[in-house]
């Protein structure tokens, strides 16, 4: 709220403050009072009747803050003034023996101030250069990739890009796995299918080039497995479609990196065409042996198919699980990527076998289209900020996500995916309303415990957030 | 001297209040030129004694300077047109700046400032131990005193950048000078932001360089302003921002200065084109000495900025006398390079506007800088070509 307004001091002020300092307290009431008149008569005298409206008055200066310099030339005091801060300045250093502070004292923030102001948003993203292009099915293409000096991606079996493509000048960022083997000397690349009506991924499968720029955040995700020659592990593994890229990062690296590890993999797909990977899941087959074994589903079997048919629905799934003679051990970790139905059934599929939810990792990936409660407040707002013990208030523009409005402000903050995909930009919700897109990676426990995600988090209201661990 | 005799003479309490100010009467008349002593003795007062810019509240100088219209528009000055050009091309957004990259001063794998920047044998000479976690503190503490001088020094840069626009004959100049206002505006944006958000400490200005910015300031004279500005404060901040250029391994602020410098080497390369036949035709003798000993006051003024006494009064200040501490700074490795870059910078352009003459060269000798005259000036030297300079080094 602000103040009421003070009133200039003038000579009367001025002469009833010298008053009050110089006569006994007992008279300061009288002073004030005889102050009060005197000015009444004198704005009466001078035909300036007193507002009749109550509030609308200013309001006299209390006695003792009145300044008794004031009436004087504004220049002179500012003189005066000046004067008496270089006396201060050099009887404290000549005889209190005190120098002034070295630092600057700046107060911090409070909260409420705006320190830094909305600006364009700096890239977050990464040129990555495009060194090939395989067609691996009619719809579906592999896109080569190096960072821009040349040198290999560093990421994790399992990871993803995210992916910034501008389609009629609209940013559109989509999550692409990795599907290579994460080993020394092999190349990097995502594959990307042809979605009905996917705006990013019909723009790259019809217009990547070898020697194009790819805008990237990443590699991000925890989908992930740590690779270790000792280790001796059978990995179920079920993907449906595209599903299967970082499933085929995760094998291959396993299967080439773990000598006594093995692999089952149940793989969906429509038709025998569109299985992505074929011929690769095939050499590597001979390679391996019975390490690895692939189990292809179709939905659209030809006559003389042999394999597994349908969709991978709770029952086939069941089916096949038995087929192939996987009894649970207590110890197998399963694995799971393809669209929600396919997910949901092999949960339950395994939920019904006993196997412990702990053991199964899962990926999925949605359309921003797909998302809900983006929007955010359609005014701006205020998020303070904690991190390194410092308090930093930004201004989020309406649209505008956390995680982008800090970092045009200037403030370090951790992230990675950008797309609610990853966890990296986990921050907790101090005070305030902050809303999410949804579906994103975070569990159920953490959004009690008042975590979010700032990449996809839009204030509803002024907050406060606290980046941990920074 | 006398005074240093005195000095050493004094209890350590009574020598610790009064040598700042013995210091300043040395400073001050180091010149025996009466006309610059009476320029520079007013701004010496302001600064060194009444310290003006440490006193908390905003300083007010007034300024004497006129200013120049001319309603013909003329194309008078081809290269100054040139430099305006290129500085329309060159202009950047300090927000592009990589500000997502973490900063932490004390972090010896990508440190601000290379460990041996000071010789901490010296001090543990004088009896001052510092643990590993405290040198490392001292030594983040001094990237961020420098920075801040960095930051003072461009404020000082805007305001006198904005009159000297004013003040200027050539018209082509002005315009020019519009994009150094802009400039100077993005340095005070980005170091601040630098300071503010990733070191998170702000030192007070130091009164040397308070002292030369509040001369020039308020300064009638447009080519003294010219001089001050353009040619001693940019050509020896270019020299400091080289070499701390050179030093970081702290990607931020790498990049942050390779941007400036190419900035400041056109606004030196404009100090030395509007000041060369000035100086070289229109001034009599004694004009030009008086530019030539104001000049030389200024040096040392930026040589004294460098000790750092602010660092001083923050760690050392009842551990060591004041002349202990200045031979402490003045024998670090990292303090020795940044002066002797710094003064590599500065003489060439002297040189070139003709402000070296025999007369004054002894003086420039005692003061070790002689052995850089033959360096490039900044009208031989492009922003790229320093930058290609320095990272070749």
């Amino acid at each position: 709220m602000v103040g009421k307004r003070q009133a200039r001091v003038g000579r009367f002020d001025v002469a009833a403050a010298l008053a009050a300092r110089a006569l006994p307290g007992a008279m300061t009431p009288l002073i004030e009072q005889a102050r009060l008149d005197a000015k009444m008569i004198l704005e009466r005298a001078s035909g300036r009747a007193p507002s009749p409206l109550i509030g609308e008055q200013a309001e006299p200066a209390p006695l003792r803050e009145v300044d008794l310099l004031s009436i004087l030339p504004r220049a002179f005091v500012e003189k005066l003034r000046s004067a008496e801060r270089d006396v201060r300045m050099l009887t404290g250093r000549l005889i209190l023996g005190k120098n002034p502070s070295p630092l600057i004292e700046r107060s911090r923030p409070a909260a409420g101030a705006v320190v830094s102001l909305p600006r364009k948003t700096p890239a977050m993203t990464r040129p990555l250069k495009v060194t090939d292009v395989i067609r691996e099915t009619d719809d579906a293409v592999s896109i080569y990739l190096t960072e821009a000096d040349g040198s290999a991606l560093e990421f994790r079996p399992g990871q993803f890009l995210s992916v910034d493509v501008i389609i009629d000048g609209e940013r559109c960022r989509r999550a692409y796995s990795l599907a290579s083997a994460c080993m020394a000397g092999t190349p990097r690349h995502i594959t990307v299918k042809r979605i009905a009506n996917g705006r990013v991924s019909n723009h790259l499968n019809d217009t990547i080039r070898v020697g194009d720029e790819l805008a990237v955040l990443g590699p991000s995700g925890n989908f992930t497995v740590e690779p270790r020659p000792v280790n001796e592990r059978h990995l179920v593994m079920i993907a449906g479609g595209s599903g299967i890229t970082p499933i085929m990062s995760i094998l291959e690296t396993i299967l080439r990196l773990e000598d006594r590890s093995r692999v089952t993999l149940i793989y969906g797909n429509r038709s025998w065409k569109d299985v992505i990977f074929r011929d690769r899941l095939a050499a590597l087959r001979d390679e391996v042996g019975d390490r690895l074994i692939v189990d292809h589903v179709l939905e659209h079997a030809p006559e003389d198919w042999s394999g597994g048919r349908g969709l991978l629905t709770r029952d086939v799934l069941e089916g096949r699980l038995d087929a192939l003679g996987i009894q649970d051990d207590g110890l197998q970790r399963y694995f799971l990527c393809g669209p929600t139905p396919m997910m949901q059934a092999a949960h339950e599929a395994l939920q019904a076998r006993g196997v412990a939810a702990n053991r199964v990792a899962e990926e999925r990936f949605t359309r921003p289209e797909e998302r809900e409660g983006a929007k955010g407040s359609s005014e701006a707002e205020l998020v303070m900020i904690s991190r390194c013990g410092h308090e930093h208030g930004i201004q989020v523009e309406p649209g505008q996500t956390i995680l982008e409005a800090a970092l045009a402000a200037g403030i370090d903050m951790p992230f990675s995916c950008a797309m609610g995909g990853c966890g990296a930009c986990r921050v907790r919700l101090t005070s305030g309303d902050v809303r999410m897109e949804e579906p994103n990676c975070l569990s159920r426990a953490e959004l009690e415990q008042r975590y979010v995600l700032t990449c996809v988090g839009r204030p509803h209201a002024q907050s406060s957030i606290l980046v941990e661990g920074a | 001297m006398l005074s240093d005799k005195v000095l050493d003479n004094l209890p350590q309490e009574v020598r610790r209040r009064v040598e700042p100010y013995v210091e300043a009467v040395q400073l001050m008349t180091q010149t025996s030129n009466a006309k610059v002593l009476r320029s520079m003795a007013p701004s010496g007062i302001r600064g060194l004694i009444l310290q003006r810019g440490k006193q908390g509240v905003p300083t007010k100088m007034p300024s004497h300077h006129r200013v120049y219209f001319d309603w013909t528009y003329p194309n008078d000055h081809p290269d100054m047109r040139e430099l305006y050009t290129r500085a329309k091309e060159q202009q950047w957004n300090g927000d592009d700046l990589p500000w997502h990259i973490d900063v932490d001063p004390e972090n010896t794998e990508k440190p601000i400032m290379p460990r041996q920047f000071m010789a901490f044998d010296d001090l543990r000479d004088r009896g001052i131990r510092l643990t590993d976690l405290e040198e490392r503190r001292l030594n983040s503490s001094v990237a961020s005193w420098m920075l801040s001088q960095f930051l003072h020094g461009e404020q000082g840069a805007l305001f006198a950048a904005a009159q000297v626009t004013e003040a200027v004959q050539f018209f082509d100049g002005k315009l020019y000078g519009s994009t150094q206002v802009v400039d100077e505006g993005r340095h005070v944006e980005v170091f601040h932001r630098y300071l503010d958000t990733k070191l998170n400490k702000l030192y007070q200005i130091n009164d040397n360089l308070f002292v030369i910015i509040d001369a020039l300031i308020q300064d009638s004279r447009w080519d003294v302003k010219f001089l001050g500005m353009q040619i001693m404060v940019e050509g020896l901040a270019l020299g400091a921002f080289g070499t701390l250029y050179q030093m970081t391994k702290e990607p931020l602020l790498k990049e942050l200065l390779r941007m400036v410098i190419q900035d400041e080497a056109r606004h030196v390369h404009y100090g030395v084109l509007a000041l060369r036949d000035h100086f070289r035709h229109e001034l009599s003798d004694s004009e030009r000495r008086e530019r030539e000993d104001w000049a030389f006051e200024v040096a040392l003024l930026m040589r004294n900025r460098f000790l750092s006494f602010e660092v001083y009064e923050e760690w050392f200040e009842h551990k060591l006398t004041r002349k202990e501490w200045a031979e402490f700074v003045t024998n670090s490795p990292g303090f020795a390079v940044f002066r002797q870059v710094m003064f590599k910078r500065l003489v060439p352009n002297l040189r070139e506007i003709g402000l070296l003459s025999d007369r004054i060269k002894p003086h420039y000798d005692r003061a070790g800088l002689m052995k850089y005259f033959d360096g490039q000036s900044a009208r031989e030297l492009s922003g790229d070509q320093m930058i290609a300079e320095l990272d070749a080094a």
